[in-house]
């Protein structure tokens, strides 16, 4: 009895260690350790044997019926442990699914993606009313009269309106800036404040000029506020922009609403200021516009400028998204069409 | 505009060796933009002098003859030439085999090599001047058909081999400057403006111009200003005797190198000295001036006709330069008269030297569309004492090349004189504006030599004196002064100095936050694509969405005429995109952010100020297969919306006007807590939705105020505890009258159940005519314990009951 115990335990863990699924090591459980499984056939034999034989194979007995369980449940966690959900590889070349649709307008990311910048410098973000009047386009700007500007061929005056002046000539804003003497007049100074939105200029388009654009304003007032602080507006936008310091100079500019007026270049990304013809060999590309508010547009903001000073820039959303992404045609941002709005996502 | 380094040396010492970079470089940091520097003799770069030494017939063509070219080297060169003016012993200009010429002053240029010309084998070629650019310096004379340049008169010395642009002198640096920074600059329209800021720049010294003197035989000419409002200043000059021939050859090169072209030594005069000082001056024949010049407004219903031709009806307000018999001889600072060109038969001239006020000069320039050169500079308001500069220049150039002129009259009226300003600048004030410490030397350094007086007081007060050509509105207050001062010094001399700043409180938006949460869960939770329209609306999608037009406001020059109307909704633009992105998409979403427009008098700031009535509107497009799945999907996203924006939440409701564009089945008002309709949400009906030619089947659409949500203080849900004892949740499908709402059945069944939700509609086989069957999912709770299948079954039948005797529901 106990050599046929011996055959059991050997055959048993010779069965259990082919078994290749936890279905066949079931059957087998069964078959060696159920309750017609051959141990237990064995053991009513058991009755036959004299106390002390039975107590000893009794005793190998328990020991086998233990072994091969412990066989049966480590063979088990070995196929579970090699196991996979595919009897075939899959191919997993395959690209992965897609997620869902949707996003924002590229000249919107770029927005964003300034405005964390200044708030991050505790900027406030403003915006205004697309339609304004020639008081805050021009007048409080130190536009002088007779100014092209103000001429029908370069704003979109609205009808009614067009043959009026001032407060009573109104017009879609061809710049923000307007925009910023109403912040001013409502909030006084110091003042720090961004100021997205959109313009729009009455000309004939082409992949480089669009009749309504987005521009990105940026303000600070404050007492005594030097131009030479004033860089600070323009590195934490084109830091934010291409991710890292980008050299910049200021050079004498003229506009009408900044005294000293400047012109910002920062270094070719082209050439990396090396000369290329990008940049015309200079190895500086002009970007925006800037300067310290002139006194009249302090002054029209209800702001004495003995007191108050401060640093504007202005630059194009579109432009800078042009940039940042190679894209030749301005016109695409108002095109509403997916097939180049998807690409932003 | 351009200006030539040779001409600006001649009025300042400048360090000999500067380069065209280093020019460019300063003076766009400085001054004005310069956006090229070219030198005129790069245009003949490898062209030559050669001496025809025999002339032959050619032996194929009878239009060309073949000569011996002396170009300097020991053979001569064979060159076939179709010139018509050739002649032995020519000193002509010689395009060698190599060098680049614009055949036949057509197309590209092309680089020559060395050809047979019918046979004949041609080492080059003699050039005329349009073939190399020269044509406005050596202009072909109208009889020749095929002229070559013929340089024997001009450049006898000239030996075959040298090269052109020697023999020319055409080697210099031209600036090309970019006119928009200019337009506050009018001394810098002129290159003694322009030597003056060089000089500054490189510490040159500037010579002094000639002066005027009227000598004491010159009789008085009447002159008088009719509008002294409008002209300032009229100086009339009368010089018998001229011969208005072709000007010597270095004032035509000087003339040409900067892009004008030169005409007789008159009118090469009178452009000289604007482009010398930049002041427009003008000659007209003595012989169509009557009795001395007037200078007059123009009479209702009066015209002109001008040098160039046109026939001007002018305007009241025009500006007109007549004679003593009233006649109009020119419009006023812009362009001569018809009559008065200064022709070879011209002996006798009145010269016009003037001072007009700028913003006539503007308006009358841009209303008839003539911009000249010199209205260009008028407009630019210039000083009354430039005419002395340009009296005294006009002087001496006549006196040295129409030595045959006499100076026999002359007249003047002086309205008014360019005021000088005096300007106290603080130097704490030049400190704290620029960050940067400025002494009073250095601002003296900055400012003397560009002709400001400095007088300092020794303590902190600099007294200014504006010279009259920066005082014509240029340089009026201290800001002006920090910018003069602070672009000399070089504003890349001045350190970036991080701004101090107090914080105060953080910055707490919560519309702009709203907003753009709202923006970024309808981008990036619910799929859709934000986009941008114009907000000028086309005139059919108007139509077709039913917008009425008669509160739009509209352009007085629209983008094209049926781009007339300001939108007063979202919704046309963005049925327009979705037609258009039906062309290459089936299912989509999108979204846009923008402010509409209707006529209204708003007045925030100022009570003269009445703006129309504008508001930020959200809109959102949905493009799809199945109606009413697409319509709950857009119910889905807008019922969401709040949540997401955190913003005050809303209902949907079927209340007041259905929209004109909406299916009369499916479309329902936004309204907001306080019960105010603050949007609207619909499917396009099949009627707009054929005549928009949308390519998808269904279209919703939905439109809702920006400015009416109210945003959340903070968020505002609430946190649920978790259910002590599990959920059981359960299907139910019940059979109601067509008439019954899921509002009504989730009515009936709110008390009986933890919660419910809509599963689905089903009409058909096994449903009878006028009912439907609906499906819905329920939750079960127990409160003091999990529940029994018996306490389960009670719920449920007690449910039954009630879904019987409310709405007459049958168990399916």
């Amino acid at each position: 009895m106990t050599d046929k115990l011996k055959e059991i335990r050997l055959a048993g863990l010779e069965a259990f260690a082919a078994a290749e699924t936890s279905d066949q090591l079931e059957l087998l459980r069964q078959q060696y350790l159920g309750k017609k499984g051959l141990l237990t056939e064995i053991l009513k034999g058991l009755g036959r044997l004299s106390p002390e034989e039975r107590r000893q194979t009794g005793q190998l007995a328990n020991e086998i019926k233990n072994q091969l369980a412990g066989a049966i449940e480590s063979r088990k966690e070995e196929l579970l442990a090699n196991a996979s959900l595919f009897v075939q590889p899959p191919d997993l070349t395959i690209p992965g699914t897609g997620m869902a649709r949707g996003g924002l307008h590229p000249v919107t990311q770029m927005c964003y993606d300034l405005n964390d910048a200044f708030r991050s410098l505790n900027f406030e973000i403003f915006s205004e009313d697309e339609i304004t009047s020639e008081l805050y386009a021009f007048d409080h700007l130190n536009f002088p009269p007779g100014h092209p500007a103000r001429e029908t061929m370069d704003t979109y005056w609205i009808e009614g309106t067009e043959s009026k002046h001032g407060a009573e000539r109104l017009c879609l804003r061809p710049h923000l800036t307007g925009g910023s003497v109403r912040y001013l007049q409502k909030h006084g100074a110091p003042a720090r404040f961004v100021y997205p939105g959109r313009v729009f200029r009455n000309e004939s388009t082409d992949s480089r000029h669009e009749r309504a654009f987005f521009q990105y304003e940026a303000l600070i007032v404050d007492r005594d506020f030097s131009f030479s602080s004033g860089l600070l507006l323009v590195r934490t936008i084109l830091e934010k922009v291409f991710g890292r310091e980008i050299p910049v100079r200021m050079r004498a500019g003229f506009f009408p609403f900044v005294e000293p007026g400047f012109e910002i270049d920062m270094a070719c990304q082209v050439c990396g200021g090396e000369g290329c013809p990008v940049c015309q060999h200079s190895g500086w590309v002009e970007v925006m516009p800037g300067g310290s508010p002139h006194p009249n547009v302090l002054r029209a903001a209800g702001l004495d400028p003995d007191v108050w000073s401060g640093f504007f820039i202005n630059i194009g959303l579109d432009r800078l998204v042009m940039m940042r992404y190679g894209v030749d045609d301005v016109r695409l941002f108002h095109s509403a069409d997916l097939r180049f709005l998807e690409q932003f996502r | 505009m351009k200006a030539s380094l040779n001409w600006i040396r001649t009025y300042a010492d400048l360090p000999a060796d500067i380069t065209a970079e280093q020019l460019s470089h300063d003076l766009t940091m400085r001054t004005v933009e310069v956006e090229a520097v070219t030198n005129p003799a790069d245009l003949v770069d490898g062209i030559i002098i050669g001496r025809v030494i025999t002339i032959r017939k050619h032996p194929q063509a009878d239009r060309l003859v073949v000569c011996d070219v002396d170009i300097g080297e020991e053979e001569t060169s064979q060159i076939v030439c179709g010139g018509t003016n050739l002649y032995e012993n020519q000193l002509v200009v010689v395009a060698p085999v190599g060098a680049s010429v614009r055949w036949h002053g057509e197309g590209q240029r092309v680089e020559l090599a060395a050809a047979k010309v019918r046979g004949v084998v041609s080492n080059g070629m003699i050039c005329a001047s349009e073939e190399l650019d020269l044509e406005d310096l050596f202009p072909p004379s109208e009889d020749e058909e095929a002229e070559i340049v013929d340089l024997t008169a001009l450049f006898p010395d000239a030996c075959p081999g040298q090269p052109l642009a020697d023999v020319l002198g055409l080697g210099d640096l031209i600036l090309d400057i970019d006119n928009k920074s200019l337009t506050n600059r009018p001394d810098l329209w002129g290159h003694y403006g322009l030597a003056r800021e060089l000089c500054a720049i490189y510490g040159g010294t500037l010579r002094p111009l000639p002066t005027y003197q009227k000598p004491e035989s010159a009789a008085d000419y009447a002159v008088s200003i009719a509008d002294p409002s409008r002209c300032f200043r009229y100086d009339a000059v009368v010089y018998e005797g001229v011969r208005p021939e072709k000007s010597p050859f270095h004032m035509r090169r000087l003339i040409w190198s900067v892009g004008m072209r030169p005409i007789n030594i008159i009118v090469d005069i009178t452009n000289y000295i604007m482009l010398a000082v930049g002041q427009p001056t003008h000659a007209f024949d003595e012989s169509h001036v009557r009795n001395g010049i007037r200078v007059r407004t123009a009479k209702e219903g009066e015209s002109l006709e001008l040098l160039d031709g046109r026939e001007l009806t002018l305007l009241p307000s025009d500006l007109l330069i007549c004679d003593g018999g009233d006649k109009a001889i020119g419009l006023a600072g812009i362009m001569g008269g018809a009559r008065d060109s200064i022709l070879p038969e011209t002996r006798n001239i009145v010269f016009e030297v003037a001072n007009f006020e700028a913003i006539g000069i503007r308006k009358t320039a841009s209303h008839h569309r003539v911009r000249t050169e010199a209205s260009m500079r008028f407009e630019k308001a210039i000083d009354t004492q430039r005419c002395d500069l340009a009296l005294g220049i006009a002087q001496q150039l006549l006196s040295e090349w129409q030595p045959g002129a006499r100076l026999v009259a002359a007249g003047a009226h002086r309205a008014r004189e360019t005021e000088s300003i005096e300007l106290p600048v603080s130097l704490q004030f030049l400190n704290v504006r620029s960050g940067c410490p400025i002494t009073a030397e250095a601002a003296a350094a900055a400012l003397t030599p560009l002709g400001f007086g400095v007088c300092f007081d020794g303590r902190d007060t600099l007294t200014l004196q504006v010279p009259s050509w920066r005082a014509t509105g240029d340089v009026s207050i201290k800001d002006d002064i920090l910018e003069e001062v602070c672009r000399m010094i070089g504003y890349e001399n001045f350190r970036y100095t991080p701004p101090a700043i107090t914080l105060g409180k953080a910055v707490r938006q919560l519309g702009m936050e709203s907003d753009r949460a709202i923006r970024e869960f309808l981008a990036y939770r619910a799929g859709l694509q934000e986009i941008f329209t114009y907000p000028w609306v086309d005139d059919s999608f108007l139509s077709i969405t039913g917008g009425k037009t008669d509160s739009l406001v509209s352009l007085a020059s629209p983008p094209s005429p049926d781009h007339h109307y300001l939108r007063g909704s979202l919704i046309p633009g963005l049925l327009e995109a979705t037609v258009l992105n039906s062309r290459y998409y089936e299912t989509y979403g999108l979204f846009e952010v923008a402010q509409v427009f209707a006529k209204g008098e708003v007045s925030l700031f100022t009570a003269e100020e009445k703006l129309p009535l504008q508001e930020r509107r959200l809109g959102l497009a949905l493009a799809g297969a199945e109606p009413f799945p697409l319509f709950r999907l857009l119910k889905g996203i807008l019922s969401q919306i709040p949540r997401f924006g955190r913003v005050q939440g809303w209902s949907f409701a079927p209340v007041g006007d259905k929209m004109p564009w909406a299916d009369r089945n499916a479309w329902l008002r936004i309204v907001s807590e306080d019960g105010t309709v603050i949007g609207s949400m619909g499917l396009l009906s099949p009627k707009a939705t054929a005549d928009s030619g949308v390519r998808v089947p269904c279209v919703a659409l939905a439109e809702l105020s920006l400015d009416q949500m109210v945003p959340l203080q903070s968020r505002d849900n609430r946190f649920e505890h978790l259910p002590l004892f599990p959920l059981v949740e359960q299907d139910l499908s019940i059979v109601v009258d067509e008439k019954i709402s899921w509002a009504q059945v989730s009515e009936a069944v709110s008390n009986h159940v933890h919660d419910a939700e809509f599963v689905e509609e089903y009409r058909g086989e096994q449903v009878p005519e006028g009912k439907k069957s609906l499906m819905f999912r329920f939750r079960l709770s127990g409160e003091t314990g999990t529940l029994t299948a018996e306490a389960i079954d009670q719920m449920r039948s007690r449910l039954i009951k009630k879904l019987k005797y409310t709405i007459g529901a049958e168990m399916r």
